[in-house]
């Protein structure tokens, strides 16, 4: 029994937890590129934060349920649909055996994560689910899935009845927190920040930067007025993190995702801050960026109000799934 | 005298800490000296230290660090003043005894061997003995998991940068740039010039420390030749 992948979709893999303590050889924390969205996916079916789940890009795959499971899927951008007909996100739903899950475009942006209680069966590579492509470890067997791939639950979620309505969701309102404005990304100051010129220290909080094509798990490049320094240097590669900004040779910037390399020879201009980065994982190609600078302060604080609600979120989704004793 | 060096954001969840914007060796002992240190004597919520050429990222949980010292305005502030203490005890803890000389075995035989031998004139046999007649020193780790930055090569071979990089070099393959040396961990695409190659498996993504370097570490290249190559081959 297990579920099988139809369709691969454009980049289906396994995430997990961010991988710590690696980046002094070169490895990166990976994992989700919506961390929100994949931690709620794992509290909405009562798994913990480290749980492996399917993170899913448009666009996406469609995956056949061979036995009934507990699932939910999280993020932006698509409607999910089983067996044809639109079921709810970011809340838990039963499926039963043989039903079709796929996934209908509604925005350009967007991905998407499935949960299942008790997480996909993944491999763990150095602390982590996570899937890392380059070096083909963690997640399935380290690669996307393909057409054909099986996948196991680590726990049965199934039952006899189908249909049952779970009173517990994550409503649109309380994403908003996170999510809304969806084109306003805020940001800290990094470490060259102070070498843009005067004009473009302007430019960079006054326009819209449009997510380019060119951008990946790695990375996303962006179009917009080019920016310069004000004075030309040469750096000797110096560490980076999810969210920092880089100032390319021609003026244009490029912000570092979940699968960026540990160091870089841009200027650093800016980090995105990091309770922004998961509205900035649902702004897909093309999108628009406004920036906006924040003091440290401001970003520590928003950090700190995201991982409370987040808590609550888990406490109040396991308060129920032991309410309902969801095996 | 000490050089003097700043701290700076990164982000909210990690500072950096520069001693310029140079490629030295001096320089990078005293990053990895104080990479050791902070490993070694962590404050609470620290989760870990990227070392570069001449830079020490010090990544932490903002949150833990704030609860842990609510009498700072910011969890930077604290770890800025924890780096600066342990900054001030430099010169007794400044030692490199931890690192070691790593040996690796090279069939030299790379591709890119007769453009650098032809560049400057000379045999390949006399790169060869250039490449392998000094120690080197481990910089950082970074572009790929496990490639590890080493210098300074000798200026007589110091090569420039292929102008269009190969879509994929193979891993194992040793290769100079400008004056860094280094070995492919992996397969990938690559711009250095390939001289050589290691049967030795540099980075091992099955064990539970994939990687044979570290920053700090001395290494010294030796020529082997087809037969020993393939009684080494560890692909």
């Amino acid at each position: 029994m297990s579920t099988e992948i139809i369709k691969p979709g454009l980049l289906t893999t396994l995430v997990g937890c961010e991988r710590k303590g690696f980046r002094n050889i070169g490895i990166g924390s990976g994992g989700a590129m919506d961390r929100v969205a994949m931690r709620v996916a794992n509290y909405l079916v009562g798994n913990n934060d480290n749980a492996a789940v399917m993170e899913l890009h448009l666009p996406a795959p469609e995956i056949l349920f061979k036995q009934s499971y507990l699932v939910s899927i999280t993020g932006k951008g698509f409607e999910v649909l089983v067996n044809g007909v639109a079921v709810p996100r970011w809340r838990p739903i039963r499926v039963t055996k043989n039903a079709a899950m796929s996934f209908d475009i509604k925005s350009s942006g967007g991905r998407g994560y499935l949960s299942v209680k008790g997480g996909w069966r993944a491999q763990d590579w150095l602390g982590s689910f996570s899937t890392h492509l380059g070096v083909q470890m963690g997640g399935y067997v380290g690669r996307a899935l393909r057409k054909g791939d099986l996948l196991e639950a680590e726990e049965e979620s199934g039952g006899e009845k189908d249909g049952i309505k779970f009173p517990w969701a994550i409503s649109e309102n309380e994403l908003d927190r996170i999510y809304f404005p969806p084109n306003e990304i805020r940001c800290v100051k990094s470490i060259e920040t102070d070498l843009l010129s005067n004009e473009s220290k302007e430019i960079v909080t006054s326009q819209f930067f449009t997510i380019t094509h060119q951008s990946n798990r790695m990375g996303y490049r962006l179009a917009g007025e080019p920016l310069y320094l004000s004075q030309r240097m040469d750096m000797a590669s110096s560490p980076v993190d999810f969210g920092t900004i880089q100032l390319l040779p021609d003026g244009n910037l490029i912000i570092l995702m979940a699968d960026h390399q540990t160091a870089g020879g841009y200027p650093r201009i800016g980090s995105v801050i990091k309770a922004d980065l998961p509205k900035l994982a649902q702004l897909g190609v093309n999108g628009k960026v406004a920036f906006k600078m924040i003091s440290l302060a401001e970003a520590e604080l928003l950090l700190l109000s995201m991982e409370k609600q987040l808590d609550e979120i888990k406490s109040s989704c396991l308060q129920q799934i032991s309410r309902y004793s969801i095996k | 005298m000490k050089k003097p060096y700043t701290i700076e954001t990164l982000n909210e969840n990690a500072v950096l800490v520069s001693f310029g914007n140079i490629i030295n060796v001096d320089v990078n002992k005293r990053i990895v000296a104080l990479d050791q240190q902070l490993n070694v004597a962590p404050f609470l919520g620290f989760t870990e230290t990227v070392p570069a050429y001449c830079s020490l990222a010090v990544f932490y949980n903002p949150i833990q660090v704030h609860s842990e010292n609510p009498d700072y305005e910011t969890a930077f502030q604290f770890v800025t003043e924890y780096i600066k203490i342990k900054l001030t005890g430099e010169e007794i803890e400044e030692k490199d005894s931890r690192n070691k000389v790593i040996e690796i075995p090279v069939l030299y035989d790379g591709e890119d061997l007769e453009f650098v031998s032809g560049q400057h004139q000379m045999t390949r046999e006399e790169i060869i003995e250039i490449h392998t007649s000094s120690a080197y020193h481990v910089f950082m780790i970074g572009f790929l998991p496990g490639f590890a930055y080493m210098g300074s090569l000798d200026e007589r071979i110091a090569t420039s940068r292929k102008s269009s990089p190969r879509t994929q070099v193979p891993a194992g393959s040793v290769g100079i740039a400008g004056f860094q040396t280094g070995i492919y961990p992996q397969s990938s695409p690559g711009g250095w010039q390939l001289i050589g190659r290691t049967p030795i498996k540099i980075f091992d993504k099955q064990k539970s420390k994939p990687c044979l370097f570290k920053p700090g570490d001395e290494v010294r290249f030796y020529s082997i030749n087809h037969n020993e190559f393939n009684k080494l081959h560890e692909y």
